[in-house]
């Protein structure tokens, strides 16, 4: 059993211009100790994804309307508040995308993971600053011992991010959520978090669910691929498998979106873009979300009257689209 | 913002919300409009000038006519507000009062916008050394309460009328005006459209004018509203304590002095012109937080 | 740090000039000096020596100088009317009671008003929060000169609990105090709930949930803290409010301050004493907001090496 499974996940957004939904069937799974990539455009519902999961959406307006989260066989989506607070932090770290304000400039960053090692491990303040010192080396904060002290201000964002990663690994929990943590970094630094994520991940055998619009990012990192788009799964599968097998329309557009170095005409080319955009949440397409930019709905097909559900086209790898690049050649004859 | 993008911003993704600048204030009209207490607040308010302006002229009472037959008369249907220890009648003395205190309010509020643009532009706008000593200044000057200079103002020049009251107030409350002034000046002053403006080479002028003042006016039409409420409040302190505005001539302040020696028997005198206050300074903060809510829409985003 | 409190020190100096500049400049335009305008006739023999001993012959500028040298040491002057005392003398006696009062409004504008705000924000939309945010308009609204009269018609006159005026007793000082913290409370209770809205949306609140930690926890630690800094800062403008207020609370309650007499001052045309309070007001108010500031440099960590 997969240490994370999530099932038909629809979390919805209540607000006075209508029901946005946000994610709107999302089935995911991590295994132990392994990587799970979640592309997808900006706005596609990747983060409220990660919120759901961790139940950290405010709950006016936002709502887990239907679909279970799987984590070591309990679904979070039936724990109260006091027992999810026992599984945040312990179980299920977090990590997010801006450093600059996701620490607290009023507080040493001693404090801020000494408190977490408090809560859930209770630690006396001793053995808790010893134990943060440590995790601060283990994250490669130079002096980590002596700038348990110093106020957030005094670390640039990638060091913030690593403290980040300190508070959410500090009591060792089996999964990792990274919510686009490299997004807001410069790049030469992005590649170092990463890695510093992936030994952490290996050191500890802890889960990572990796999320990202950047391609580039999960096909480093990551062993499975999700490809999410308008709120929905739109195909997983292994990372390789994905990158040499893409089936998804979307996904292929998304790989010949990539600028290839290696092409010898990628001087004279354009950048192949997606043409149109992702449709509006509040009120989404009732069939395929993709069709309206895909290059492979024809008029009058069934991507314009049904939702095409999410099958397991090969052991492996799913995909939600009526088109997938195996079956082309079939539609043809 | 459409809704995805609220929920962009929750899920803590910026789904890039489009600037509009041609219909700003349409926008702003239209998003004051759905705010019932604001409007609400904005109809009172109109209502009771008005009603200041018309009952006078129409009134059948003599505001200053003495009947000592028909003193400290409660609320009747001939004297709506009731009567004052002189039998005047106190709808109509009421209604003259809100003349005085909301024309001084408003006289003072303009004086104090005067001032503080001023002051606020010229150390926004010309920036540098000297904008750091006019502002050191102001921070010192910053808390320093009206009232004790009011009083003094007013026992130098001597006489309390409408303009001496106007100065009197407006003298030490231009502060807070001024900080605000010269700040949103600054923050505009960084955009880019006033660099480009810049480097086209309109002059200073042309850029005080045509960009950086008219993107001001949002600020300042609230600081009207926020203004309003502390210069009418302290008119009628003023009175009260006996230093404003001499009969026959009265306030809503010194309509609430005269209603103070009597108030156990006859409350209705110091209350009435309390209330008037009372209610046009509420209207006017809810006036201003609508506006506020309106011209800067992202404080109201959760 | 120490430079920046030395540099605002510098800067008070010239605005405490100023300040007595404005006022004394002021003064002098009253027609011809203050013995003139006594009732009783004064033989001018007499006069002139009254004017030669408070210099009222030397030349405007060389007064302005003495009168700021005796600001620097201490010395206000001597009461215009009281002949036999002098500014000193009354603020001693006066201004201990004004003291008094600011202190017991503000403690009621905390207790009162903090807690109410931190419900408001913590019950956001409730009818708590509505409730408090009306109260707070209204308290904002009422001219406090009537709020003190119909406390004094229905806790003094009616039901008796309370003295109606005088400042001896302890259930003397509790009436006035209230009416002046009304306000305040009402500001503080509107600030609370909004800075709390406000740190509540942050993204280390989100953080500190996502480590598991207890709710009350995250309030006290993480969200409070944060609410109260500016707090601080509004400090400020609400010591101005309470001299403002105090000016109509103590004439009302008879409390004997320097809020009230500054008015009896006005009208006996004891100018000195005039003079004397309102500069004594201006610095009391001047080094307020610069311990208010250097306060706001302590309490948030971002400001300190910004400031130096």
């Amino acid at each position: 059993m997969a240490l994370l499974e999530v099932s038909d996940l629809r979390t919805h957004f209540f607000t006075r211009e209508g029901v946005v939904h946000a994610v709107d069937g999302v089935s995911l799974t991590v295994e132990a100790g392994g990587t799970l990539g979640l592309v997808g455009e900006s706005g596609c519902g990747k983060s409220v994804t990660a919120l759901s999961i961790m139940r950290l959406l405010p709950t006016p307006p936002a709502e887990i309307v239907s679909g279970s989260i799987r984590f070591d066989g309990r679904d979070l989506t039936q724990l109260s508040e006091r027992e999810l607070e026992d599984v945040r932090g312990r179980e299920i770290g977090m990590v997010f995308q801006d450093p600059m304000t996701a620490l607290n400039p009023t507080l040493t960053i001693g404090t801020q993971i000494v408190e977490v090692l408090q809560r859930h491990l209770g630690l006396d303040r001793r053995a808790a600053r010893r134990r943060a010192g440590e995790l601060l080396e283990e994250v490669g904060i130079p002096r980590a011992h002596e700038r348990l002290d110093d106020y957030p201000h005094r670390f640039s964002g990638g060091m913030r991010q690593r403290v980040g990663i300190a508070m959410a690994i500090a009591c060792g929990p089996r999964l990792l959520i990274a919510d686009e943590p490299t997004t807001a970094l410069d790049v030469t630094v992005q590649a170092q978090v990463l890695d510093l994520l992936d030994d952490l991940r290996q050191e500890r055998q802890m889960a990572l669910l990796l999320i990202t619009h950047n391609m580039g990012v999960v096909a480093e990192s990551a062993h499975d691929v999700a490809v999410m788009y308008a709120g929905q799964i739109v195909e997983q599968a292994p990372a390789q498998e994905l990158f040499s097998r893409p089936e998804h329309p979307y996904t292929e557009a998304l790989l010949a979106a990539l600028p290839d170095l290696d092409d010898p005409h990628a001087r004279e080319s354009r950048l192949a873009a997606i043409p149109g955009r992702p449709p509006d949440l509040i009120d989404p397409p009732a069939a395929c979300r993709f069709a309206a930019r895909c290059p492979y709905a024809e008029l009058g097909d069934c991507c314009a009257l049904e939702p095409p559900p999410l099958r397991e086209l090969r052991p492996g790898h799913w995909v939600r689209s009526a088109h997938p690049a195996s079956e082309r050649h079939l539609a043809r004859l | 913002m459409s809704a995805t993008q609220i929920a962009g911003r929750i899920a803590g993704v910026d789904a890039g919300a489009p600037i509009r600048q041609s219909s700003l204030w349409q926008d702003a009209w239209r998003r004051y409009l759905r705010n019932r207490g604001a409007v609400a607040a904005a109809a009172v308010f109109l209502l009771m000038v008005v009603w200041c302006v018309v009952t006078p002229i129409v009134s059948p009472h003599d505001p200053n006519e003495v009947d000592f037959a028909s003193a400290y008369e409660g609320p009747s249907w001939s004297h709506p507000f009731g009567t004052d220890q002189f039998g005047r009648d106190l709808f109509t003395r009421a209604a003259l009062g809100g003349r005085i205190s909301i024309g001084i309010g408003f006289a003072a509020t303009f004086a104090i916008l005067g001032i503080g643009v001023v002051y606020g532009a010229i150390s926004g706008f010309v920036g540098g050394a000297l904008d750091n000593a006019l502002m050191r200044f102001l921070d010192a000057l910053y808390g320093l309460p009206y009232l004790p200079f009011a009083i003094l103002a007013l026992a130098i020049i001597g006489t309390v009328d409408f303009w001496t009251m106007v100065v009197a107030l407006s003298i030490a409350s231009w502060f807070i005006t001024a900080r605000v002034v010269r700040g949103q000046i600054i923050t505009l002053k960084e955009n880019d459209y006033v660099r480009a403006a810049k480097a086209v080479g309109v002059r200073w002028y042309g850029v005080l004018g045509r960009h950086l003042l008219p993107n001001t006016l949002g600020v300042l039409v609230i600081t009207i509203f926020l203004e309003l409420p502390g210069v009418i409040l302290g008119e009628a302190f003023l009175s009260f304590l006996g230093l404003g505005i001499s009969p026959p001539d009265a306030s809503w302040g010194s309509m609430a002095q005269d209603g103070r020696d009597s108030y156990r028997a006859h409350p209705h005198i110091i209350v009435i012109p309390s209330l008037c206050i009372a209610a046009l300074v509420l209207c006017a903060n809810f006036i201003a937080d609508g506006l506020r809510d309106a011209l800067d829409p992202r404080t109201k985003e959760t | 740090m120490a430079a920046y409190i030395i540099r605002r020190l510098i800067w008070t100096v010239p605005v405490v000039l100023l300040v007595i500049l404005m006022t004394f400049g002021l003064m002098k335009q009253i027609e011809g000096n203050p013995f003139r305008q006594t009732e009783r006739a004064v033989p001018a023999a007499v006069q002139a020596n009254l004017e030669r001993k408070f210099h009222l012959d030397k030349p405007w500028y060389v007064q302005y100088g003495n009168y700021v040298k005796g600001v620097a040491t201490g010395d206000l002057g001597p009461s215009l009317v009281l002949r036999d005392r002098t500014v000193n003398d009354i603020v001693k006696e006066q201004f201990p009671n004004s003291i008094e009062l600011g202190l017991l409004a503000f403690g009621w504008a905390v207790l009162l008003g903090v807690p109410a705000g931190v419900l408001a924000a913590l019950k956001p939309n409730s009818r708590f929060d509505y409730g408090a945010m009306l109260f707070s308009n209204i308290g904002f609204a009422l001219p406090n000169f009537l709020v003190a009269t119909l406390l004094i018609y229905f806790v003094s006159v009616k039901w008796g609990l309370l003295p109606t005026s005088g400042w001896t007793t302890w259930q003397h000082k509790i009436l006035p105090s209230f009416t002046l913290g009304l306000v305040p409370m009402a500001y503080f209770a509107r600030l609370v709930r909004g800075t709390m809205l406000e740190t509540l949306q942050q993204d280390y609140v989100r953080t500190a949930r996502a480590k598991g930690l207890r709710r009350r926890r995250i309030v006290t630690v993480h969200v409070l803290r944060n609410s109260l800094i500016p707090v601080v800062t509004a400090a400020a403008p609400l010591l101005g409010y309470i001299i403002t207020g105090s000016f109509i609370v103590e004439n009302i309650f008879a409390v004997p301050g320097i809020g009230r007499y500054y008015v009896t001052a006005v009208s006996a045309r004891d100018y000195s004493v005039v003079m004397g309070l309102t500069v004594l007001l201006s610095i009391i108010v001047i080094f307020a907001n610069l311990v208010v500031d250097i306060l706001y440099t302590v309490l948030d960590p971002r400001t300190r090496e910004a400031r130096t």
